[in-house]
């Protein structure tokens, strides 16, 4: 899957959500199910799967994207029940990051699945610790364009 | 000798079934690990465990049936075994296998008898080898001649069957010899089309029979136990059992200790190693060996309450490298169980899957009533499972005393929010020809097909 691609469709279902008026909205096309849900006030902080705000669900992304007007984030998920493991230099709350890349792996019987950035941005918030185990769908880090 | 040899089993299932293997494993005073979808989380098979990981999206292919991500938990869980429960990988040789391969006991029996009675064909010639009766039938059948010869000997009705077959195509019913020649070319054209390949066989076709199944068990010992049989006979036109009892009732003389023996045979001579079922077709005084489950099954506490025998902890015991502790003279049936299925499923509606969310639960209880479940009031069904919500088991002195039990307790159960099979187990429960005992497959399809009330 294209992920810049899928951002753009999940920007388009945001958008869409929000002028319509809708509080929840739902689209699917083969394998890519996108489900915006708009919250009554501002934005929620993304602490759990279930609370946040907007969430894009994919074969390849399962991230979840926190639309604010002015700094869309994204949350990087773990795809991998592992331990995760942060690629050096390794990032912290603030870093900013001028390309595409590796932030970290989750390592999965004795497989690096990689967790990248899509794009620049800064990283709004690191919600786990080097070396800690992960389940499916966990929420590693969050990215503000 | 004590199962401190496992300390932390993680359960790679979900729903009751994983409630049920979570209780056996806190009773031997094992930790349990969890496993989840997406869509589980509220679980209360999640809750009940001392760990929780989720292993993907609600989609079984992704989640229940995703073994790195399974495996991945067990290891970082530090677990030492794994229970596969019933369905997703619990008859998965490979799964197994994968298990060994990281260091964790698989909770089941050996790879290769798994493998060996997944395969319908070499079970079957394992069991006739073993003089397991079995389904008569033919070799592979070139003509229709051929096939008329086959099906003189054995007799009709005839199945005719594909060799490549599944799903019921290619196959055909055959009464008489008249019909055999153009059913034996429209089967094999089936057959090709589907499946690229016309190869045809024949089976003696069974007539209403029942449905009866035999609990075993073995170490690695070499010591293997029957514990009893169940009757399965009400089953769903889609063949899914609803309600199970044991014992069976009214059985030809004889036809109980033939099974029981038969069943005892073939466990050993495969060398089977934990809780398994050897089905059965009964027709008459003749039982014809169908197919053996490798896993613990869906009806297992009718055995459990009717011998007062934990085979779910027999299962962990066992593959810890225990011995069983107990002889079959030890097994006494006491009275007689009931099962009955309480699914998300509307049977008026051909018992079509009903998924959302469970406004009210109210489930029964009191003396020889079990219920093992996983829902409560507000829970998601999610769509993406069986539907299978709880198991209302009930044992009392006499198979009148158990109808009237469950009655009971069906009454006193109240899922609100969806459809369920309650009323539909009710309706059983106050049925005749059930009352009486030994209805044979085509019961609960004849009892829908008559009875829908108010439709039409």
């Amino acid at each position: 899957m294209d992920w810049d691609k899928t951002l753009e469709r999940v920007r388009e279902a945001a958008e869409f959500c929000a002028s319509s008026g809708l509080a929840r909205f739902r689209v699917e096309e083969d394998e890519l199910a996108i489900e915006v849900a708009r919250t009554p006030r501002s934005v929620a902080p993304p602490a759990g799967v279930a609370e946040t705000p907007l969430a894009v669900n994919g074969h390849s992304g399962n991230g979840v994207s926190n639309a604010t007007e002015s700094h869309p984030q994204t949350i990087l998920k773990a795809e991998f029940v592992g331990i995760v493991r942060f690629s050096r230099p390794s990032v912290s709350e603030g870093t900013v990051l001028n390309a595409p890349r590796e932030l970290a792996y989750v390592e999965s019987l004795g497989i690096r699945n990689p967790v990248r950035a899509k794009g620049p941005g800064r990283v709004a918030a690191v919600y786990v610790n080097d070396g800690e185990a992960v389940e499916y769908g966990q929420a590693l880090f969050a990215i503000e364009e | 000798m004590s199962v401190s040899r496992f300390k932390k089993i993680l359960i790679a299932n979900r729903g009751e079934i994983a409630v049920r293997v979570n209780r056996a494993a806190h009773e031997l005073g094992i930790e349990t690990v969890a496993i989840f979808s997406d869509a589980d989380r509220a679980s209360l098979h999640v809750r009940y465990a001392d760990e929780a990981y989720c292993v993907g999206p609600g989609p079984v292919a992704r989640s229940y049936l995703n073994i790195p991500n399974i495996i991945s938990a067990a290891l970082i869980s530090g677990a030492d075994a794994v229970h596969p429960g019933y369905g997703f990988l619990a008859e998965n040789a490979r799964f197994a296998e994968i298990c060994a391969d990281h260091g964790l006991a698989f909770i089941g029996p050996s790879a290769n008898v798994i493998k060996q009675m997944g395969d319908k064909a070499q079970a079957k010639s394992i069991m006739q080898a073993a003089g397991v009766p079995t389904t008569p039938g033919s070799d592979v059948l070139p003509t229709t001649a051929a096939a008329l010869t086959a099906a003189s000997e054995l007799g009709y009705p005839v199945m005719l069957k594909a060799v490549a077959g599944g799903g019921g195509k290619g196959m055909r019913a055959v009464n008489s010899p008249a019909e055999l020649e153009h059913a034996f070319a429209t089967a094999q054209a089936e057959a090709e089309a589907n499946f690229k390949d016309g190869r045809l066989y024949m089976e003696k076709l069974i007539l209403r029979p029942r449905h009866l199944e035999v609990q075993v068990l073995g170490d690695t010992f070499g010591n293997v136990v029957h514990v009893g049989e169940r009757d399965c006979s009400v089953q769903k036109p889609s063949h899914q059992k609803l309600v199970e009892e044991s014992p069976a009732p009214v059985l030809p003389h004889g036809v109980r200790e033939r099974l029981h023996d038969i069943a005892v045979t073939a466990a050993r001579a495969v060398g089977y190693t934990s809780a398994g079922t050897l089905e059965f077709l009964l027709s008459g005084e003749d039982v014809y060996f169908m197919e053996m489950n490798t896993r613990i099954q869906v009806e297992h506490p009718v055995t459990e309450l009717l011998y007062g025998v934990d085979l779910v902890g027999a299962q962990i015991r066992i593959a810890a490298g225990e011995p069983l502790g107990f002889a079959q003279d030890d097994l006494v049936a006491r009275g007689h169980a009931l099962e009955c299925r309480i699914n998300a499923e509307e049977a008026d509606a051909g018992f079509a899957p009903a998924a959302g969310t469970l406004a009210e639960v109210a489930l029964p209880g009191g003396f020889g009533v079990r219920v093992d479940s996983h829902v409560y009031a507000g829970l998601m069904i999610p769509p993406y499972y069986d539907s299978l919500l709880a198991k209302v088991i009930v044992h009392a002195g006499t198979r009148e005393g158990a109808i009237a039990r469950m009655d009971t307790a069906l009454a006193e159960t109240k899922i609100g929010g969806i459809n369920t099979t309650v009323e539909m187990c009710r309706r059983i429960m106050s049925d005749d020809r059930f009352r009486e005992g030994g209805v044979a497959i085509d019961f609960l399809p004849s009892l829908l097909a008559a009875g829908a009330p108010a439709a039409s």
